[in-house]
C-alpha cells in the first residue's frame, strides 16, 4: 500500500533507478550538511539566549541606575524638565548602524551606536541651574541606551536565528522522514519491477522453450512416422544411416534456439 | 529572514514610554523630530490616561516605520498591548522591553524570555 | 523705627509665617524618613505635615505623587498669605510668584511655538505661577501676535520690553529667552526691594539685597559653567548675568571671558566664600576632580547655602524676607521629600543623605 504511495511517479526502468540511487546519495549528503549546520545555528542560538537572559537583567540595573540620574537631575532643577526636553527634540545625537556577521551562512545584523557630534540639542537644558547634573544624567543615559542597543543586536539576531533554524530544522526533518524513505521507496518499488520483469521475461522463455519443444517433438514424432514408413520402405530396400542426420538435425535445431 | 537592503537605513532608535523614561533617553540624544508635512517623532509618551487605542495607533506607526532599528517600550506599556507584542514576530525593528522607574524589570513578562523559555521547553 | 508701624499692616502675615517655618521638618524628622523601607512608611512619616494632603492619595503610591501633593501644601499656603497680604507687602509677594510666571510662560511659549495641547500645557504649569491671563498665551497662531499677549496679558511684559523682540523668540533658544527674563527679573526685584518707597532702608532691603545677590551670583556661575561646551557665545552670556550681586562687575566680566572651569574659579576668587564652594566641590582643580564620588557638586552647595541664608532671615524682625525665605526653605523641603521618596522607591539608599536640611 504505501509502497504505491509514498513514491514518485516514475517508470521503473533502469535509467531511473540510476537517477534514484543518486538522489537518495545526495539527500543523504544534504541531510548530513543540514543536520551540521542546524547544530552549529543552536549552538550559537543557545548562546545568544543566555547572553540575552544576562543582558536582561544587566539592563534592568542599569536603567535603574540611569532612572536615578533622572532622579538627581529633577532634585537639581527643582521642577520637571521632561516637556522642555521633548520640546527641544530636532534630530538624533544618538543613532545605530547596522552590520552583519555570518553564522554558517546567516546574516546576522548586529546593531552598533554611534553618535553624530554636531548637534547638541539639550547643551543649554537647565543653564541656569541643574546644568551639571542634566549633563551628568545625559552620559548616564547615554551608556544605558548603548546597552539596550547591545540588547537589541542580541534579540533581532534571536529572533532571525529562531526563524533560520526553524527553517534548516524543517529542511531536515523533510529530508530525513519524507524524501529519504520515498526515494527508498521509489528505488524499491524500481527493484522488485524490474525483478518482476526479470520473471515474466524467464517465463516467457521458459514457455517459448516449451512450445519449440512442442513443436520440436510433433517434428520429431512426424519425422519418425516418417521413418517408419521410409523403414518400412527400407525394409523394403534395405536399412540407410539415415539416424546420424537425425541426430545431426536434433543439434542444429537446439543450437538454433539457445 | 529581511532582506539586507532593509537594515541599512534603519538608523534610528524609538521609544514608547512614561515621561520619565522618555525624558531620559531624550537626553540620550535619541529623539528625532522631522518638521513640515509629514512632520514625525520618534517618541510617544504615555501616562496612566493615554488611551489603549493611541498607544497601539504608535506602536504600528513606529514598527511600520522604514528608519527606525530598535523600538524601546516600557514594560508596564507593553502589558497593556500584551497581545500584540506577542503576535509581533518580524526581526526590524527589534522591540525592546525595558524597566521603567516606578515598574522594576520582570523577566517573567517579556515577550521574548517568554519564546526562549516556551523553545527550551520550561 | 520700621518695627513700629510694621506689623499694623504686616504683622499677622509675618505670625503667620514664622508658624509655617516651625512646622518645616527638621533633621530628626529627616532621619525618621530616611530610616522608611516602603513609601507608605513615608506615607505615615508625613503624616504630621502633610496629612491633609496625603490623606486620601491611592495606593499604588509614586515619587510623583508625593511631590505634587507636597506642592499643593505650599500653594494653598502661599495663596492664603497672599490673601492677607496688603501694600508693599502684596507687591513683594508678587514678585515671588513671577519666578514661576517666567517658568509657565517659557513653557507656554515652546508649546505653542510646535502647536501642542493647550490643556496639556495648562496642567504642566506650576500653580505659583499661574495667572489670570495665562490661557490667553495658547491662543496666539503666530509669534507675532503671542509677543504681544505676553505684554499686554502678563505681568512680565517689563522683563520682555526691554530685553526681547518678538524675533527672539523664535530664533533663540527658549533657555535663552527664560534666563534673559530671569535675569531682569532679578535686577527688577532688587530694584523694587531697594528703592520703594516703603522698603527702602528697611531690614527687608538689606536682606533681599543679599539673597537676590547671592541668587544673581549663583546663576550667573552656573550659566557660565553650564554654557561651556555649547553653541552660547561669549558676548550672548554676558548678556545673561544680572547686574546685581557681589560678583558684579568685576567678577561678571571676568566670567564672561571663562573658558572653562579654571577661568570661573579665578572670576570668583575675589569673593571669599564662593572661592571656599569651589574647593570643597574640588571644581576648577584640573580634569577628573569634578563632580567625582560624593563630593558634594557646586550645585548642592549653593543651595545648601541659600539655605543658611533663608534660616538667618529668620532671626530678623519685621521683614518681609522672611517670607521669601519660607517659601525657598519649603520648596527645598518638597525636594528633599522627593529626593528621600525616590531613593525610597528605587532602593538606592547609599545616596540618600544628600538631601539638605537646615533646622
Amino acid at each position: 500500500m504505501s509502497g504505491t504511495a509514498n513514491r514518485e511517479a516514475v517508470f521503473p526502468t533502469r535509467q531511473s533507478l540510476g537517477l534514484m540511487k543518486a538522489k537518495l546519495k545526495g539527500a543523504e549528503t544534504g541531510h548530513s550538511l543540514l543536520k551540521r549546520k542546524s547544530e552549529a545555528l543552536t549552538k550559537r542560538f543557545r548562546e545568544i539566549t543566555r547572553r540575552i537572559d544576562e543582558a536582561k537583567r544587566k539592563m534592568g540595573r542599569v536603567m535603574q541606575i540611569a532612572a536615578f540620574s533622572l532622579a538627581e537631575v529633577t532634585y537639581a532643577t527643582g521642577g520637571q524638565i521632561g516637556y522642555q526636553v521633548q520640546e527641544s527634540v530636532r534630530a538624533a545625537r544618538f543613532r545605530v548602524r547596522s552590520r552583519q556577521e555570518n553564522v554558517s551562512g546567516v546574516q546576522l545584523p548586529a546593531f552598533e551606536s554611534y553618535i553624530t557630534e554636531e548637534n547638541n540639542d539639550f547643551g543649554l537644558t537647565g543653564l541656569g541651574r541643574g546644568g551639571q547634573q542634566v549633563q551628568k544624567c545625559r552620559d548616564v543615559y547615554g551608556k544605558a541606551v548603548e546597552t539596550l542597543v547591545e540588547l537589541a543586536s542580541l534579540q533581532t539576531a534571536f529572533v532571525i536565528l529562531d526563524e533560520v533554524i526553524k527553517i534548516v530544522n524543517r529542511r531536515v526533518n523533510a529530508i530525513e522522514h519524507v524524501i529519504i524513505p520515498r526515494t527508498e521507496n521509489t528505488i524499491k518499488y524500481i527493484n522488485s519491477e524490474l525483478d518482476e520483469l526479470d520473471r515474466e521475461e524467464f517465463y516467457r522463455l521458459k514457455k517459448v522453450k516449451n512450445n519449440k519443444k512442442k513443436a520440436l517433438d510433433e517434428a520429431e514424432a512426424e519425422m519418425k512416422a516418417r521413418q517408419a514408413l521410409e523403414g518400412d520402405k527400407m525394409m523394403l530396400s534395405g536399412k540407410g544411416g539415415d539416424e546420424p542426420s537425425d541426430l545431426l538435425a536434433g543439434e542444429d535445431e537446439k543450437d538454433v534456439i539457445f | 529572514m529581511a532582506a539586507p537592503a532593509s537594515y541599512k537605513d534603519r538608523n534610528f532608535l524609538a521609544v514608547i514610554g512614561d515621561e520619565d523614561t522618555v525624558t531620559g533617553l531624550l537626553l540620550a540624544g535619541i529623539g528625532h523630530v522631522t518638521t513640515g508635512a509629514s512632520a514625525t517623532r520618534n517618541f510617544f509618551i504615555v501616562d496612566p490616561k493615554t488611551e489603549i487605542e493611541k498607544i497601539e495607533k504608535s506602536f504600528d506607526d513606529l514598527t511600520t516605520r522604514k528608519d527606525i532599528g530598535i523600538l524601546l517600550i516600557n514594560q508596564h506599556v507593553a502589558e497593556k498591548i500584551r497581545y500584540k507584542i506577542d503576535m509581533y514576530t518580524a526581526a526590524f525593528p527589534a522591540v525592546l522591553e525595558i524597566p521603567s522607574k516606578d515598574h522594576p524589570y520582570d523577566p517573567e513578562k517579556d515577550s521574548v524570555l517568554k519564546r526562549v523559555r516556551k523553545l527550551f521547553g520550561e | 523705627m520700621e518695627g513700629l508701624f510694621f506689623n499694623v499692616h504686616s504683622g499677622y502675615v509675618e505670625g503667620i509665617v514664622r508658624g509655617y517655618r516651625n512646622s518645616l521638618l527638621t533633621s530628626s524628622n529627616y532621619s525618621n524618613l530616611t530610616q522608611c523601607e516602603t513609601l507608605d512608611d513615608l506615607k505615615l512619616q508625613l503624616t504630621p505635615s502633610y496629612g491633609e494632603q496625603l490623606a486620601n492619595v491611592a495606593s499604588p503610591f509614586t515619587t510623583s505623587t508625593i511631590a505634587s501633593k507636597a506642592t499643593d501644601k505650599l500653594v494653598q499656603d502661599f495663596r492664603y498669605l497672599r490673601a492677607q497680604a496688603t501694600g508693599a507687602l502684596a507687591k513683594f509677594m508678587d514678585f515671588l510668584t513671577y519666578s514661576y510666571m517666567i517658568d509657565n510662560v517659557a513653557l507656554l511659549i515652546t508649546g505653542t511655538l510646535h502647536e501642542r495641547d493647550t490643556k496639556d500645557l495648562l496642567e504642566r504649569c506650576h500653580p505659583l505661577g499661574v495667572f489670570e491671563g495665562l490661557p490667553a498665551l495658547c491662543v496666539a497662531s503666530n509669534i507675532e501676535e503671542l509677543y504681544s499677549i505676553v505684554l499686554v496679558e502678563t505681568p512680565l511684559a517689563p522683563f520682555f520690553k526691554n530685553n526681547l523682540r518678538s524675533a527672539d523668540l523664535d530664533e533663540l533658544n527658549i533657555e535663552i529667552v527664560r534666563n534673559t527674563l530671569y535675569k531682569s527679573y532679578l535686577e527688577a526685584f532688587h530694584d523694587f526691594c531697594t528703592t520703594d518707597p516703603t522698603l527702602k532702608g528697611t531690614p527687608t532691603a538689606e536682606l533681599m539685597s543679599e539673597i537676590l545677590g547671592f541668587e544673581a551670583d549663583r546663576r550667573a556661575i552656573n550659566i557660565t559653567l553650564n554654557s561651556f561646551g555649547t553653541d552660547l557665545s561669549k558676548a550672548d552670556r554676558k548678556r545673561l548675568y544680572p547686574e546685581i550681586g557681589k560678583l558684579h562687575p568685576e567678577g561678571s566680566l571676568m566670567l564672561s571671558r571663562a573658558d572653562d572651569p579654571e577661568a570661573v574659579r579665578l572670576a570668583v576668587e575675589i569673593v571669599g566664600e564662593y572661592r571656599s564652594f569651589f574647593d570643597q566641590s574640588g571644581l576648577g582643580q584640573g580634569p577628573g576632580s569634578a563632580l567625582g564620588g560624593t563630593q558634594k557638586s557646586l550645585e548642592d552647595i549653593f543651595y545648601q547655602k541659600e539655605m543658611e541664608l533663608a534660616k538667618d532671615t529668620f532671626t530678623h524682625h519685621f521683614t518681609f524676607a522672611v517670607v521669601y525665605a519660607w517659601l525657598k526653605l519649603q520648596e527645598q523641603e518638597i525636594r528633599n521629600i522627593t529626593w528621600i521618596a525616590e531613593c525610597i522607591a528605587q532602593n538606592q539608599k547609599d545616596r540618600i543623605g544628600n538631601y539638605i536640611s537646615v533646622f
